[in-house]
């Protein structure tokens, strides 16, 4: 099964994966539908961390935490694509799964798919529908710097993937020139506006 | 062989779904005392707050037929006969069996037992609990409900109620809702904020000492302290037995063993099975739903390959049920407290030996997922533990890994 893998080394924290998630998500699909839209729901999230920035989503992980937690069959995993999927018209927004979730990847609020006028839980769905159809999540298409990924992963990675996150968070290959002089500047920028506190 | 199951709740249905998925072509024959699919009871308050009730069976409306069982419902076990591997139920009926799944859960305890008997008093339990509460309500256009108990099931029923557009009397006996999952200072916040956010009519330091029944039917409630309630509606959530009597002739639960048996014949799970703790051992029912799915999984790999042991139930819970405020619970509140609130979030850890001994997260559900991990984990966090805490964009955890600070997982 494909997963995400995230090369922190090259985000440059643009969030264009975060804009192409709530354009997939949104009914309109379009930029200009999102704006002001309190509905919207955004399943993946640029985080940075001192220096460092970076994407973080759900894992998809095997075994799922969060699906063995749902006490109402909300959450399944797809059998082609290996993608843990919430169905929103199950959902109860109980929390049981986001309590246990190390990756903090579930939100609660009232999306557009949400049936009863009140929040549900939401989270990544590893875009199934456009996997199952042969193309690359929106979030990985979106990428322009190569940070995101969509990637065969073995067993062994599998193994290690609940517990070690760095595992998601490799640079594998030798950066390139100009990543090495951002990836500079971002770690100076920050040093000095950690000084500067 | 032959296997039955004594229920039809969450760890039955666990069972048989995880049996058929390993393969098993066994006979399987389910047993319930209720007319229904199997129904998730943290779902059905939902129902009541207006949701369809097909979503209360969450496996399925077919489960029965689908994984090919034969599901005998609407009578109660009275009896197990472990010697003659018999159960006999009480409209008479007897089944055999070569492996016996005990999962009969528990039911709501009334402080007097004519109670039950009267018209407008509920317990808040079953799905079949759930339907009379919604006929009532039609029937008699009810307004005004008081719910008695407000521990985590009297608070899910007073909200669902108030989500219905009930006015809501919630009693409770202690100085502060949800006493058991919470401590003094966490338990005022939550109810400082449950009140403010519904504005439930919380009293607490009381019980209903007395009902007052005119023509069979509920008209008022008397307090303890003096008050007296003009209401229709009664929910009684003060607490449950479990249902062991039929195994065990008492009802206390049932202590298993370390493969979840009782004896070489049958497993016993869910809210009627006594299990030790993970973390610290102690033995107690842990009635929550992914303990008893556990066990469930458990009891089937135990039952197809002889070879699976239990490693024991975490007594997590959290309740965030109509109202986006959660409040999340975990382990014993004894040690040193670490604590970090504001305005709207109250998060507090239970250090011993520097390792996390329990938790309450208030308000929100950021970093829970990262300390119900180090909970888990039983790592020492003494040293990190304050600013994840205070971690307000939920990157704690990702410093850790990113070796930004101590305490790695794993
Ligand atoms: C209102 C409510 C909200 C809850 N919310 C949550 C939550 O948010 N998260 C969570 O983790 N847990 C929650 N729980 C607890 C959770 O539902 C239980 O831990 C879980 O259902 C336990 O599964 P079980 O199979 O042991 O019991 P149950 O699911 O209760 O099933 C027991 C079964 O036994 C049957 N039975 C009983 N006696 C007999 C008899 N003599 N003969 C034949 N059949 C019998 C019953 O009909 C039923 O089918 C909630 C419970 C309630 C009542
Ligand atoms: S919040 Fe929704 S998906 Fe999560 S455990 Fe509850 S019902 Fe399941």
């Amino acid at each position: 099964m494909k997963k995400i893998f995230v090369d922190y080394e090259k985000c440059v924290a643009c969030k264009a994966c975060e804009t192409a998630c709530a354009m997939e998500n949104h009914p309109s699909h379009s930029l200009f539908g999102l704006l002001g839209d309190k509905k919207t729901q955004v399943n993946v999230r640029v985080l940075a961390v001192e220096h460092e920035a970076f994407p973080v989503s759900c894992r998809h992980c095997e075994p799922a935490w969060c699906m063995d937690a749902c006490p109402s069959g909300a959450i399944s995993r797809d059998s082609e694509t290996g993608a843990v999927i919430l169905n929103p018209d199950m959902c109860k927004a109980c929390a049981m799964c986001a309590m246990v979730c190390p990756f903090d990847a579930i939100s609660f609020k009232e999306t557009h798919r949400a049936r009863y006028g009140r929040d549900v839980a939401y989270k990544c769905d590893l875009c199934n529908d456009r996997v199952k159809n042969n193309e690359l999540p929106a979030c990985v298409a979106a990428c322009h710097s190569g940070a995101l990924s969509f990637r065969e992963h073995d067993q062994l990675r599998r193994d290690q993937a609940v517990k070690n996150l760095r595992v998601y968070l490799l640079g594998e290959e030798k950066l390139p020139k100009n990543f090495e002089l951002y990836r500079e500047l971002r770690r100076k920028e920050f040093a000095q506006r950690s000084g500067e506190k | 062989m032959k296997i039955v199951t004594i229920g039809t709740g969450m760890a039955a249905a666990e069972f048989v779904d995880v049996l058929r998925k390993e393969g098993s072509q066994d006979e399987i024959v389910m047993l319930g005392n209720e007319p229904f699919p199997p129904y998730s009871p943290c779902v059905i308050p939902f129902f009541l707050a207006g949701e369809p009730l097909t979503t209360v069976y969450w496996k399925g409306e077919s489960f029965y037929r689908n994984k090919g069982v034969t599901a005998l419902l609407d009578s109660a076990v009275a009896e197990v006969d472990a010697k003659r591997h018999r159960v006999r139920l009480s409209n008479g009926r007897t089944e055999n069996y070569d492996r016996l799944f005990f999962a009969t859960g528990a039911r709501s305890w009334y402080p007097q037992p004519q109670w039950l008997e009267t018209n407008g008093v509920f317990g808040f339990k079953t799905l079949t609990d759930m339907l009379a509460i919604d006929d009532y309500i039609r029937e008699h256009a009810t307004r005004r409900v008081v719910v008695f108990g407000g521990g985590f099931i009297g608070v899910d029923a007073a909200l669902a109620l108030w989500h219905r557009g009930l006015e809501v009397i919630l009693v409770h006996r202690n100085t502060r809702l949800l006493s058991q999952m919470t401590d003094e200072d966490g338990g005022v916040f939550a109810t400082r904020k449950l009140r403010e956010i519904t504005g439930i009519d919380v009293r607490l330091k009381t019980t209903v000492t007395d009902i007052d029944i005119r023509d069979g039917a509920l008209r008022g409630v008397k307090m303890s302290n003096g008050d007296s309630v003009e209401t229709t509606m009664l929910i009684v959530a003060i607490g449950v037995s479990p249902n062991s009597e039929p195994l065990v002739g008492n009802d206390r639960g049932v202590v298993v063993d370390e493969t979840l048996r009782y004896d070489p014949h049958i497993y016993v799970a869910g809210d009627v099975a006594v299990t030790p703790h993970a973390l610290t051992g102690e033995p107690a029912i842990y009635a929550t739903y992914p303990n008893a799915m556990l066990q469930a999984r458990t009891a089937v790999r135990h039952l197809l390959h002889g070879d699976a042991t239990y490693n024991g139930s975490i007594n997590t819970n959290v309740l965030k049920k109509h109202i986006d405020f959660p409040i999340i619970s975990a382990g014993t509140f004894e040690g040193d407290p670490v604590t970090w609130q504001n305005q709207h979030l109250f998060r507090r850890v239970y250090l011993q030996n520097g390792k996390i001994n329990g938790y309450q997260l208030i308000g929100d559900t950021r970093v829970s997922g990262y300390i119900y991990n180090l909970y888990c984990a039983q790592v020492r966090v003494d040293k990190i533990i304050a600013p994840i805490l205070a971690d307000n964009r939920g990157d704690s955890y990702y410093r850790s890994l990113m070796g930004f600070n101590q305490g790695q997982l794993g």
